[in-house]
């Protein structure tokens, strides 16, 4: 069990004591089953019966249950992630592979459907399938029907690899990191950082990515490059992902987080003012303050976190990362 | 600055006192700088093992170095825009010789020796148009600037020497920077290429990519004994396109270019840093800090695997595989895809491992 003793920071009242082994058991691992579970559901779901009304809701349960652990992009989910969400798509890749797929029926034999471009898979293809009218129309029997059923299983499929190669391989890579051979973490502080950075990251996500693009400017606001806004979860995949970095903040941490949880909190009463969970209304001058808002708001809980973990660990960019040459 | 006086001090220190071969240093195979917990800079003979053979402290942080073939002397460049380049006695730390390009001309962060260690090469570029030119140092004379020869680009980066000993390659970046910092100019018409140029300047062979990958700056060389040419680029168009990192290439034949899947790909953030051959020369990998991974590939661009560390960079051949470092301070083996912690230090690894000629 890996449990460091972290240098107190200036902010700090106490020590904080990272607890790496009790993230991956408790927040993690329990999130990648869950996910499995949710996407499971949805490829059986659609295979009984592939029309958008069916699949939709196992759909919206199963991207529900991925953000727990989207904000992940480490091991298994390095690459892992990225075909289960093929987001931002600001060259419509998506839409031009799923054309491609419905027009040449050999191109969606579920066995070889693994090599097909990470754009025509996952949630974001069935976001588009389910939800577009371009290719929503569909009916039971249809090309755009079958292709919804090889999405799901490959959907389906992916998830389980995932909860396995994280329950069965990384999980171990995580809590031994320190220990002789660990050539991914070589202390045990790295690994905590390692999980940090994760949670930082995904909250700069919400940020940059699900809210500032669709807020755009004042003069020029975007709603259409919002996250999944056809199917309606711009605003729910924030929240999610909010309380998913939450989770794995206390799960990482033994000592209360009230800063943290204050911010989170409001967060949530920024979301629930917000009209239109889609974004699609932040055209109107009144809603899209509503949703710049909510972006302050999220910009506020990474600031809670780093002053409650973060100076703790004294976490800085990359080194080599950020010299760029 | 240089005066006549301390050149001239420079030439008799050379002369007075015959400087220590590697040994005298506990035989390193590798020179790598790195910054310290305190903040402060320093350059490392590293053996095989990873282990420490000296350290010697640096003004500043560096960028790349070059390592004398014979002689336990090491020149060290500073980062782009760079205004000089330390020569140093890696045995007593004492400065050789400071070196400053020409006025008008900046150092690109990358040198090489000739295999008898009598002339320096240096990457250079017009601080004005960023034209590239390769500098000649006479060595032997206490590096005494000898001439300069266009680089056959803009914005040189890397440059070897070919296994012939008479030619050399230089990876010219394709992008014009901004004389005072490192804002690029001319992002929308660069135009990167390889250049085999011979030691008198003559231009050889140039290869240019495709006109789509155009945007794919060549930084980053590494050159197998065979005299087979690996060069990591750094992609400077839209975000969200996938495009090769890696290209191989062999004089007189078109170029080679290894693309990982796609996922992969993305996770590299179109973005290498460091190529190195392994010590068998079967593979060649390339490195990106920013997606925290080494690339492996076969001589012929087929993918072989992915190695996840954070922050890696610097990448060197080794007995039996490859060596890499990190901003982390981890030195790691990797052999046959598997990595292996060799060391870990409380310091940062920077960029690139300089690899010495065995002796």
């Amino acid at each position: 069990m890996i449990r460091t003793v972290l240098a107190l920071s200036v902010l700090s009242a106490a020590p904080v004591q990272a607890d790496v082994s009790r993230a991956v058991t408790d927040h993690i691992l329990p999130g990648f089953a869950q996910f499995a579970t949710h996407a499971e559901a949805l490829s059986a779901t659609a295979a009984a019966d592939c029309t958008p009304a069916a699949v939709q809701p196992a759909y919206q349960a199963a991207f529900d249950a991925w953000l727990g652990v989207a904000n992940l992009h480490i091991g298994p989910s390095e690459t892992g992630a990225l075909s289960i969400a093929y987001w931002p798509d600001d060259r419509a890749f998506t839409p031009r592979a799923l054309t491609a797929l419905i027009a040449d029926p050999a191109s969606r034999d579920p066995a070889t459907f693994a090599e097909v471009s990470i754009a025509a898979r996952g949630l974001f293809a069935l976001d588009m399938l389910l939800y577009d009218p371009a290719f929503a129309g569909y009916a039971a029997g249809d090309a755009t029907c079958t292709l919804v059923q090889v999405v799901s299983a490959d959907l389906a499929a992916q998830a389980t690899a995932l909860d396995a190669a994280w329950r069965d391989a990384f999980a171990a890579v995580l809590t031994s990191a320190g220990a002789p051979g660990n050539a991914t973490y070589m202390t045990g502080d790295e690994a905590l950082r390692a999980l940090y950075t994760q949670l930082l990251t995904g909250l700069t996500f919400d940020a940059d990515m699900r809210l500032a693009r669709p807020l755009g400017t004042f003069d020029q606001p975007r709603p259409r490059m919002a996250e999944a806004w056809r199917s309606g979860r711009p605003l729910r995949n924030v929240v999610l992902s909010v309380k998913a970095a939450q989770g794995l903040a206390h799960a990482l941490t033994d000592t209360d987080l009230p800063l943290t949880d204050a911010a989170v909190a409001r967060v949530e009463v920024a979301a629930s003012r917000i009209d239109d969970p889609a974004f699609q209304t932040v055209t109107d001058p009144q809603a899209r303050l509503l949703v710049d808002v909510l972006h302050q708001r999220v910009a506020a809980v990474e600031v809670a976190i780093d002053t409650e973990i973060g100076g703790a660990l004294g976490i800085a960019a990359g080194f080599n990362a950020l010299d760029g040459d | 600055m240089t005066t006549r006086r301390t050149f001239l001090a420079a030439l008799l220190a050379a002369g007075a006192m015959p400087r220590l071969g590697w040994a005298a240093v506990g035989n390193p195979a590798y020179l790598a700088a790195a910054q310290e917990a305190d903040g402060t800079f320093a350059l490392f003979g590293l053996t095989e093992g990873g282990i420490e053979t000296f350290r010697i402290s640096l003004p500043a942080r560096g960028h790349a170095g070059a390592g004398h073939p014979v002689r336990a002397e090491a020149v060290a460049f500073a980062r782009r825009p760079g205004t000089f380049a330390r020569v140093i006695d890696c045995a007593t730390g004492r400065v050789i010789r400071d070196l400053t390009p020409p006025p008008g001309r900046q150092f690109n962060g990358h040198g090489v020796y000739d295999p008898s260690g009598a002339v320096l090469f240096t990457s250079e570029q017009d601080a004005a148009t960023s034209d590239g030119v390769i500098g000649v140092w006479d060595v032997a004379a206490g590096y005494v600037r000898r001439a300069a020869f266009p680089s056959g680009g803009i914005g040189p980066h890397d440059l070897r020497l070919m296994p012939d000993g008479a030619t050399l390659v230089v990876a010219n970046g394709g992008i014009a920077t901004d004389p005072t910092d490192r804002t690029k100019l001319n992002i929308a018409t660069m135009r990167p290429n390889l250049s085999y140029l011979a030691l008198d300047g003559t231009l050889l062979e140039r290869v240019e990519l495709r006109p789509d990958l155009a945007q794919n700056s060549i930084r980053h060389l590494a050159v197998r004994t065979d005299g087979l040419t690996g060069f990591a680029m750094q992609w400077e168009g839209e975000a969200g396109i996938v495009t090769p990192l890696l290209g191989l290439h062999r004089r007189g034949t078109d170029l080679v270019l290894a693309l990982a899947p796609e996922a992969d790909e993305i996770a590299m953030q179109g973005y290498a840093g460091s190529i190195a051959f392994d010590g068998a020369g079967a593979e060649v990998a390339i490195s990106s800090p920013r997606g925290g991974r080494v690339h492996r590939f076969d001589d012929t661009g087929a993918f072989l695997g992915a190695v996840s560390r954070s922050d890696v960079c610097g990448l060197a051949a080794r007995t039996g595989g490859l060596l890499a470092s990190d901003g982390l301070g981890g030195l790691v083996a990797i052999a046959n895809g598997t990595a292996r912690p060799l060391g870990h230090a409380d310091r940062a690894w920077d960029n690139h491992i300089v690899t010495l000629p065995k002796v």
